[in-house]
């Protein structure tokens, strides 16, 4: 029977220097990643119809090929996804300027091609813009209040900006890592960026309380907290992406986007928290005596 | 012997779980039919109720079309002329596209809801009819949008589409939307309903021949202005309405001719004896008869002594104000005072989930849901290998979803997707929570004495109870913000982390307590 204990890391053998530089590297790839994409597409990441406003269509075929469902249409879709369970495909239309079409004509025009409808969803441009705004304004005040929390929760400066730090990077990781993979922005990645920054802080302040305000030996506390962040984390990974899969499986879009976006925010999180909170922790416990 | 005061949270936590058990399954809480909350459909086991998403409908969710000046110079008896003014010059603009509500004895607000009129237009238009407006803006009254909601209600339901409901919703950046929920039913007729005009008559109903007969006295575009419904003053209510001149002269001579305008009145039993009854006035919407009315003696003698065609104005008398808005509603014939918008840019949103879809969601989510508990279970076993410490943990993250189900079905909140992924996340966290117990619990070769368990206890207590608070800060903005479809997931995901850190993670302790030490 397979075993599940959490390995103990040997610090001592990196300096800070090297143990803060790989994480480094990596945030510095996504943020590069995110900024191309800014001056690429004008967003810092793909836009799903929920922000864009457009419309989507789940529909059940018996056996049609995509060129069939793509034809169907008096408009071209934006994408065509298949539901690997059953015959159904998610249609999606992005509305651009004035040649939207009601979802009630896309509608008729999938049911004269003999789909049955499953669902359709639309949204205009003006409605996605607010929810955009309403997006990003509630990812800002939820990180922002983080930060004030733990900054009150801590009240000295290093270890509490290393929690932000590395929260801000597990956000930055996940959002470049959408881009890459083509997973758009939708209400249910914007429900797992909030959840990466509730999710995240927890194995961050697990290991600052071990560190701070326990005494004993810094790698032994650590070595604690890591047995128990890691396996949090490890728990929460595999939870999301069994979830992720079956979602995905079925067709389920919301609970799909928001299992595969934690998952990525988790693995930013287990390698932020034991590199970059960890050597700042370090840094800040031995004033750069232990180097 | 259980000692009542050492267990106290473990007692709670059974309590609690009861409770929510009964909210679940007891028969005597389901509620009635009549609950306004958006419930769709209620299973057959328990008292869950499912959102559309889980069910199947339509959501249609539109700003109304519209422009609003603010404090418009007019006294309160002018406001008819006010509209007609105004909509005479607005192209395309019949009076019932302008509405103008005195607010103060000098003051009230000008509403122009017809298509395409833009804030700077409604201005200039203003200006040029002599009137003077504090602010033009976008968006119709806070009264308007209360009447559309009510006209809707009763379009809704005299359509007999049950469970729909109709309500006003306010985004966080200060929109207005009118948010309409149907069940099982199609986004087309959803659309077309909310967006059609119904006909309305007025028919004579009067023995001819001993025969009872109907006679159209009055059609819709006979009317000049329908008044709104109005307190009277020896008690009951009525709706004042004036004919058009053009229409008045015909009218006068119909009731004449259909006896209804007889010496004294007439009195109408019609709701009660449609066969026997005196001469009555019918209101008929869409072809069937809503109201009915009898004729008050000065009334009957102005129209017979031809001099009511001077005045044409009339009022339909009701028992009460509520009655009157109903007689006032049909009389517009379902007819919105301002349209929603659910073309333009300025649209909302349209979405529709087929019942059989919405039925395999729920089953579908239910299975990804288990999967991941025992993905978590399983996680847990390999890493303690003992079943006192792992299985009390994932009993006591599915009692955190139990109450929370509970909780669901107690206030009747509609189940969707977004909650079901905030049942998830809740496992997630609490399962974290529990690790957390258990390791600063069981370190260093478990707990000898009830103190030392106390000072471990406490010290997991602070990381637990950071987290949680991290957790509701990162949560709230979605949880207040009206973001659409993710309120849901917000509200259950902060109520799981308070349940758990108030009830089942402390109770979680205590178990592990007594399992480890065997001491109850």
């Amino acid at each position: 029977m397979a075993e599940f204990t959490v390995p103990e890391v040997d610090y001592t053998r990196y300096s800070n220097y090297q143990l803060v530089v790989i994480p480094l590297i990596i945030l510095a790839v996504a943020l590069l990643i995110i900024a191309s994409w800014y001056v690429l597409t004008g967003s810092p990441v793909t836009q799903g119809i929920a922000f864009t406003g457009g419309t989507e269509i789940t529909v059940e075929t018996d056996g049609a090929t995509t060129t069939q469902i793509v034809e169907a249409f008096s408009v071209e879709p934006e994408s065509v996804q298949a539901v690997p369970t059953a015959n159904t495909y998610i249609v999606t239309f992005q509305s651009n300027g004035n040649s939207g079409v009601a979802v009630t004509d896309l509608t008729r025009q999938a049911e004269q091609a003999g789909f049955e409808v499953q669902s359709a969803y639309e949204v205009s441009p003006s409605f996605g813009a607010t929810t955009q705004t309403l997006a990003l304004g509630g990812v800002g005040v939820a990180f922002l209040g983080m930060s004030v929390l733990v900054f009150l929760m801590f009240r000295v400066f290093v270890p509490s900006i290393a929690v932000v730090v590395s929260a801000f990077s597990d956000i930055a990781i996940s959002v470049a890592l959408m881009n890459v993979l083509g997973i758009e922005l939708s209400l249910g990645t914007v429900a797992a960026l909030l959840m990466i920054i509730g999710y995240s802080v927890d194995s961050d302040i697990l290991l600052n309380n071990h560190v701070l305000r326990r005494s004993g030996d810094f790698y032994e506390s650590t070595y604690r907290a890591m047995r128990t962040g890691v396996t949090m984390t490890l728990t929460s990974i595999i939870a999301m992406s069994v979830m992720a899969a079956v979602a995905t499986a079925f067709g389920i879009q919301l609970l799909a986007a928001i299992g595969t976006v934690l998952v990525f925010g988790l693995i930013a999180d287990l390698m932020n928290t034991y590199l970059l909170n960890l050597s700042l922790l370090r840094w800040y416990k031995f004033k750069g005596v232990a180097r | 012997m259980i000692d009542f005061r050492e267990n106290w949270r473990i007692i709670l936590l059974v309590i609690v779980v009861i409770v929510s058990l009964f909210a679940l399954v007891s028969p005597t809480l389901a509620s009635g039919p009549d609950s306004n909350s958006a419930v769709v459909q209620q299973s057959s086991q328990t008292n869950l109720q499912y959102g559309l998403e889980l069910a199947g409908g339509t959501r249609v969710r539109a700003p109304l079309v519209g422009v609003t000046a603010e404090e418009v110079e007019f006294e309160p008896a002018n406001a008819r002329e006010v509209e007609q003014r105004i909509a005479t010059a607005i192209d395309g603009a019949g009076p019932a596209d302008v509405i103008a509500r005195p607010v103060t004895e000098t003051t009230g607000t000008v509403e122009v809801t017809v298509e395409g009129v833009s804030t700077t237009e409604l201005q200039s238009i203003l200006e040029s009819t002599g009137y003077t407006a504090s602010t033009v803006r976008t968006g119709v009254t806070e009264t308007t949008r209360q009447e559309v909601v009510r006209i809707l209600e009763n379009k809704i339901n005299e359509a007999g589409l049950s469970g729909g409901t109709v309500q006003e919703v306010t985004t966080a950046g200060g929109g207005h939307f009118i948010l309409i929920e149907v069940p099982n039913e199609d986004a087309a007729s959803v659309r077309s309903l909310v967006s059609e005009r119904g006909t309305v008559v007025v028919q004579a109903h009067y023995p001819q021949d001993d025969i009872y007969t109907q006679q159209t006295v009055l059609q819709q575009d006979n009317f000049q202005s329908i008044g709104s419904a109005q307190e009277g003053q020896s008690g009951g209510a009525y709706v004042p309405v004036t004919v058009r001149e053009s229409a008045a002269n015909e009218f006068q001579q119909a009731t004449v001719d259909t006896t209804l305008a007889r010496p004294g009145g007439t009195r109408c039993t019609y709701s009660r004896d449609q066969n026997s009854t005196e001469p009555c006035l019918l209101l008929v919407v869409n072809g069937e008869v809503t109201n009915s009315f009898g004729m008050a003696p000065r009334l009957a003698d102005s129209l017979r002594g031809g001099s009511w065609a001077q005045d044409p104005v009339f009022q339909l008398q009701t028992a009460n104000v509520s009655e009157a808005q109903e007689v006032a509603i049909n009389l517009r014939a379902g007819a919105l005072p301002a349209k929603l918008d659910l073309t333009g840019d300025d649209g909302g949103t349209t979405s529709f989930i087929s019942p059989s879809q919405g039925e395999n969601f729920r089953t579908d989510s239910l299975l990804a849901g288990l999967v991941a508990v025992f993905a978590v279970s399983g996680v847990v076993f390999l890493r303690y290998r003992d079943a006192r410490v792992a299985l009390p943990m994932i009993v006591t993250a599915l009692s955190e979803v139990l109450i929370l189900l509970g909780f669901a079905a107690g206030i009747g909140y509609p189940l969707d997707l977004s909650v079901i992924a905030g049942f998830i996340t809740v496992i997630g966290t609490g399962v974290d929570d529990l690790v957390i117990i258990a390791d600063e619990v069981l370190a260093e070769g478990g707990v000898s004495s009830r103190r030392v368990f106390q000072s471990r206890f406490r010290r997991a207590f602070w990381v637990i109870g950071a987290a949680a608070a991290t957790t509701i800060i990162a949560m709230s903005p979605l949880a207040i913000l009206s973001l659409g479809d993710l309120q849901g997931f917000a509200i259950f995901t902060i109520l799981g982390v308070l349940v758990g850190v108030l009830i089942t993670r402390p109770a979680y302790g205590d178990i592990l307590r007594a399992l480890t030490t065997g001491n109850l």
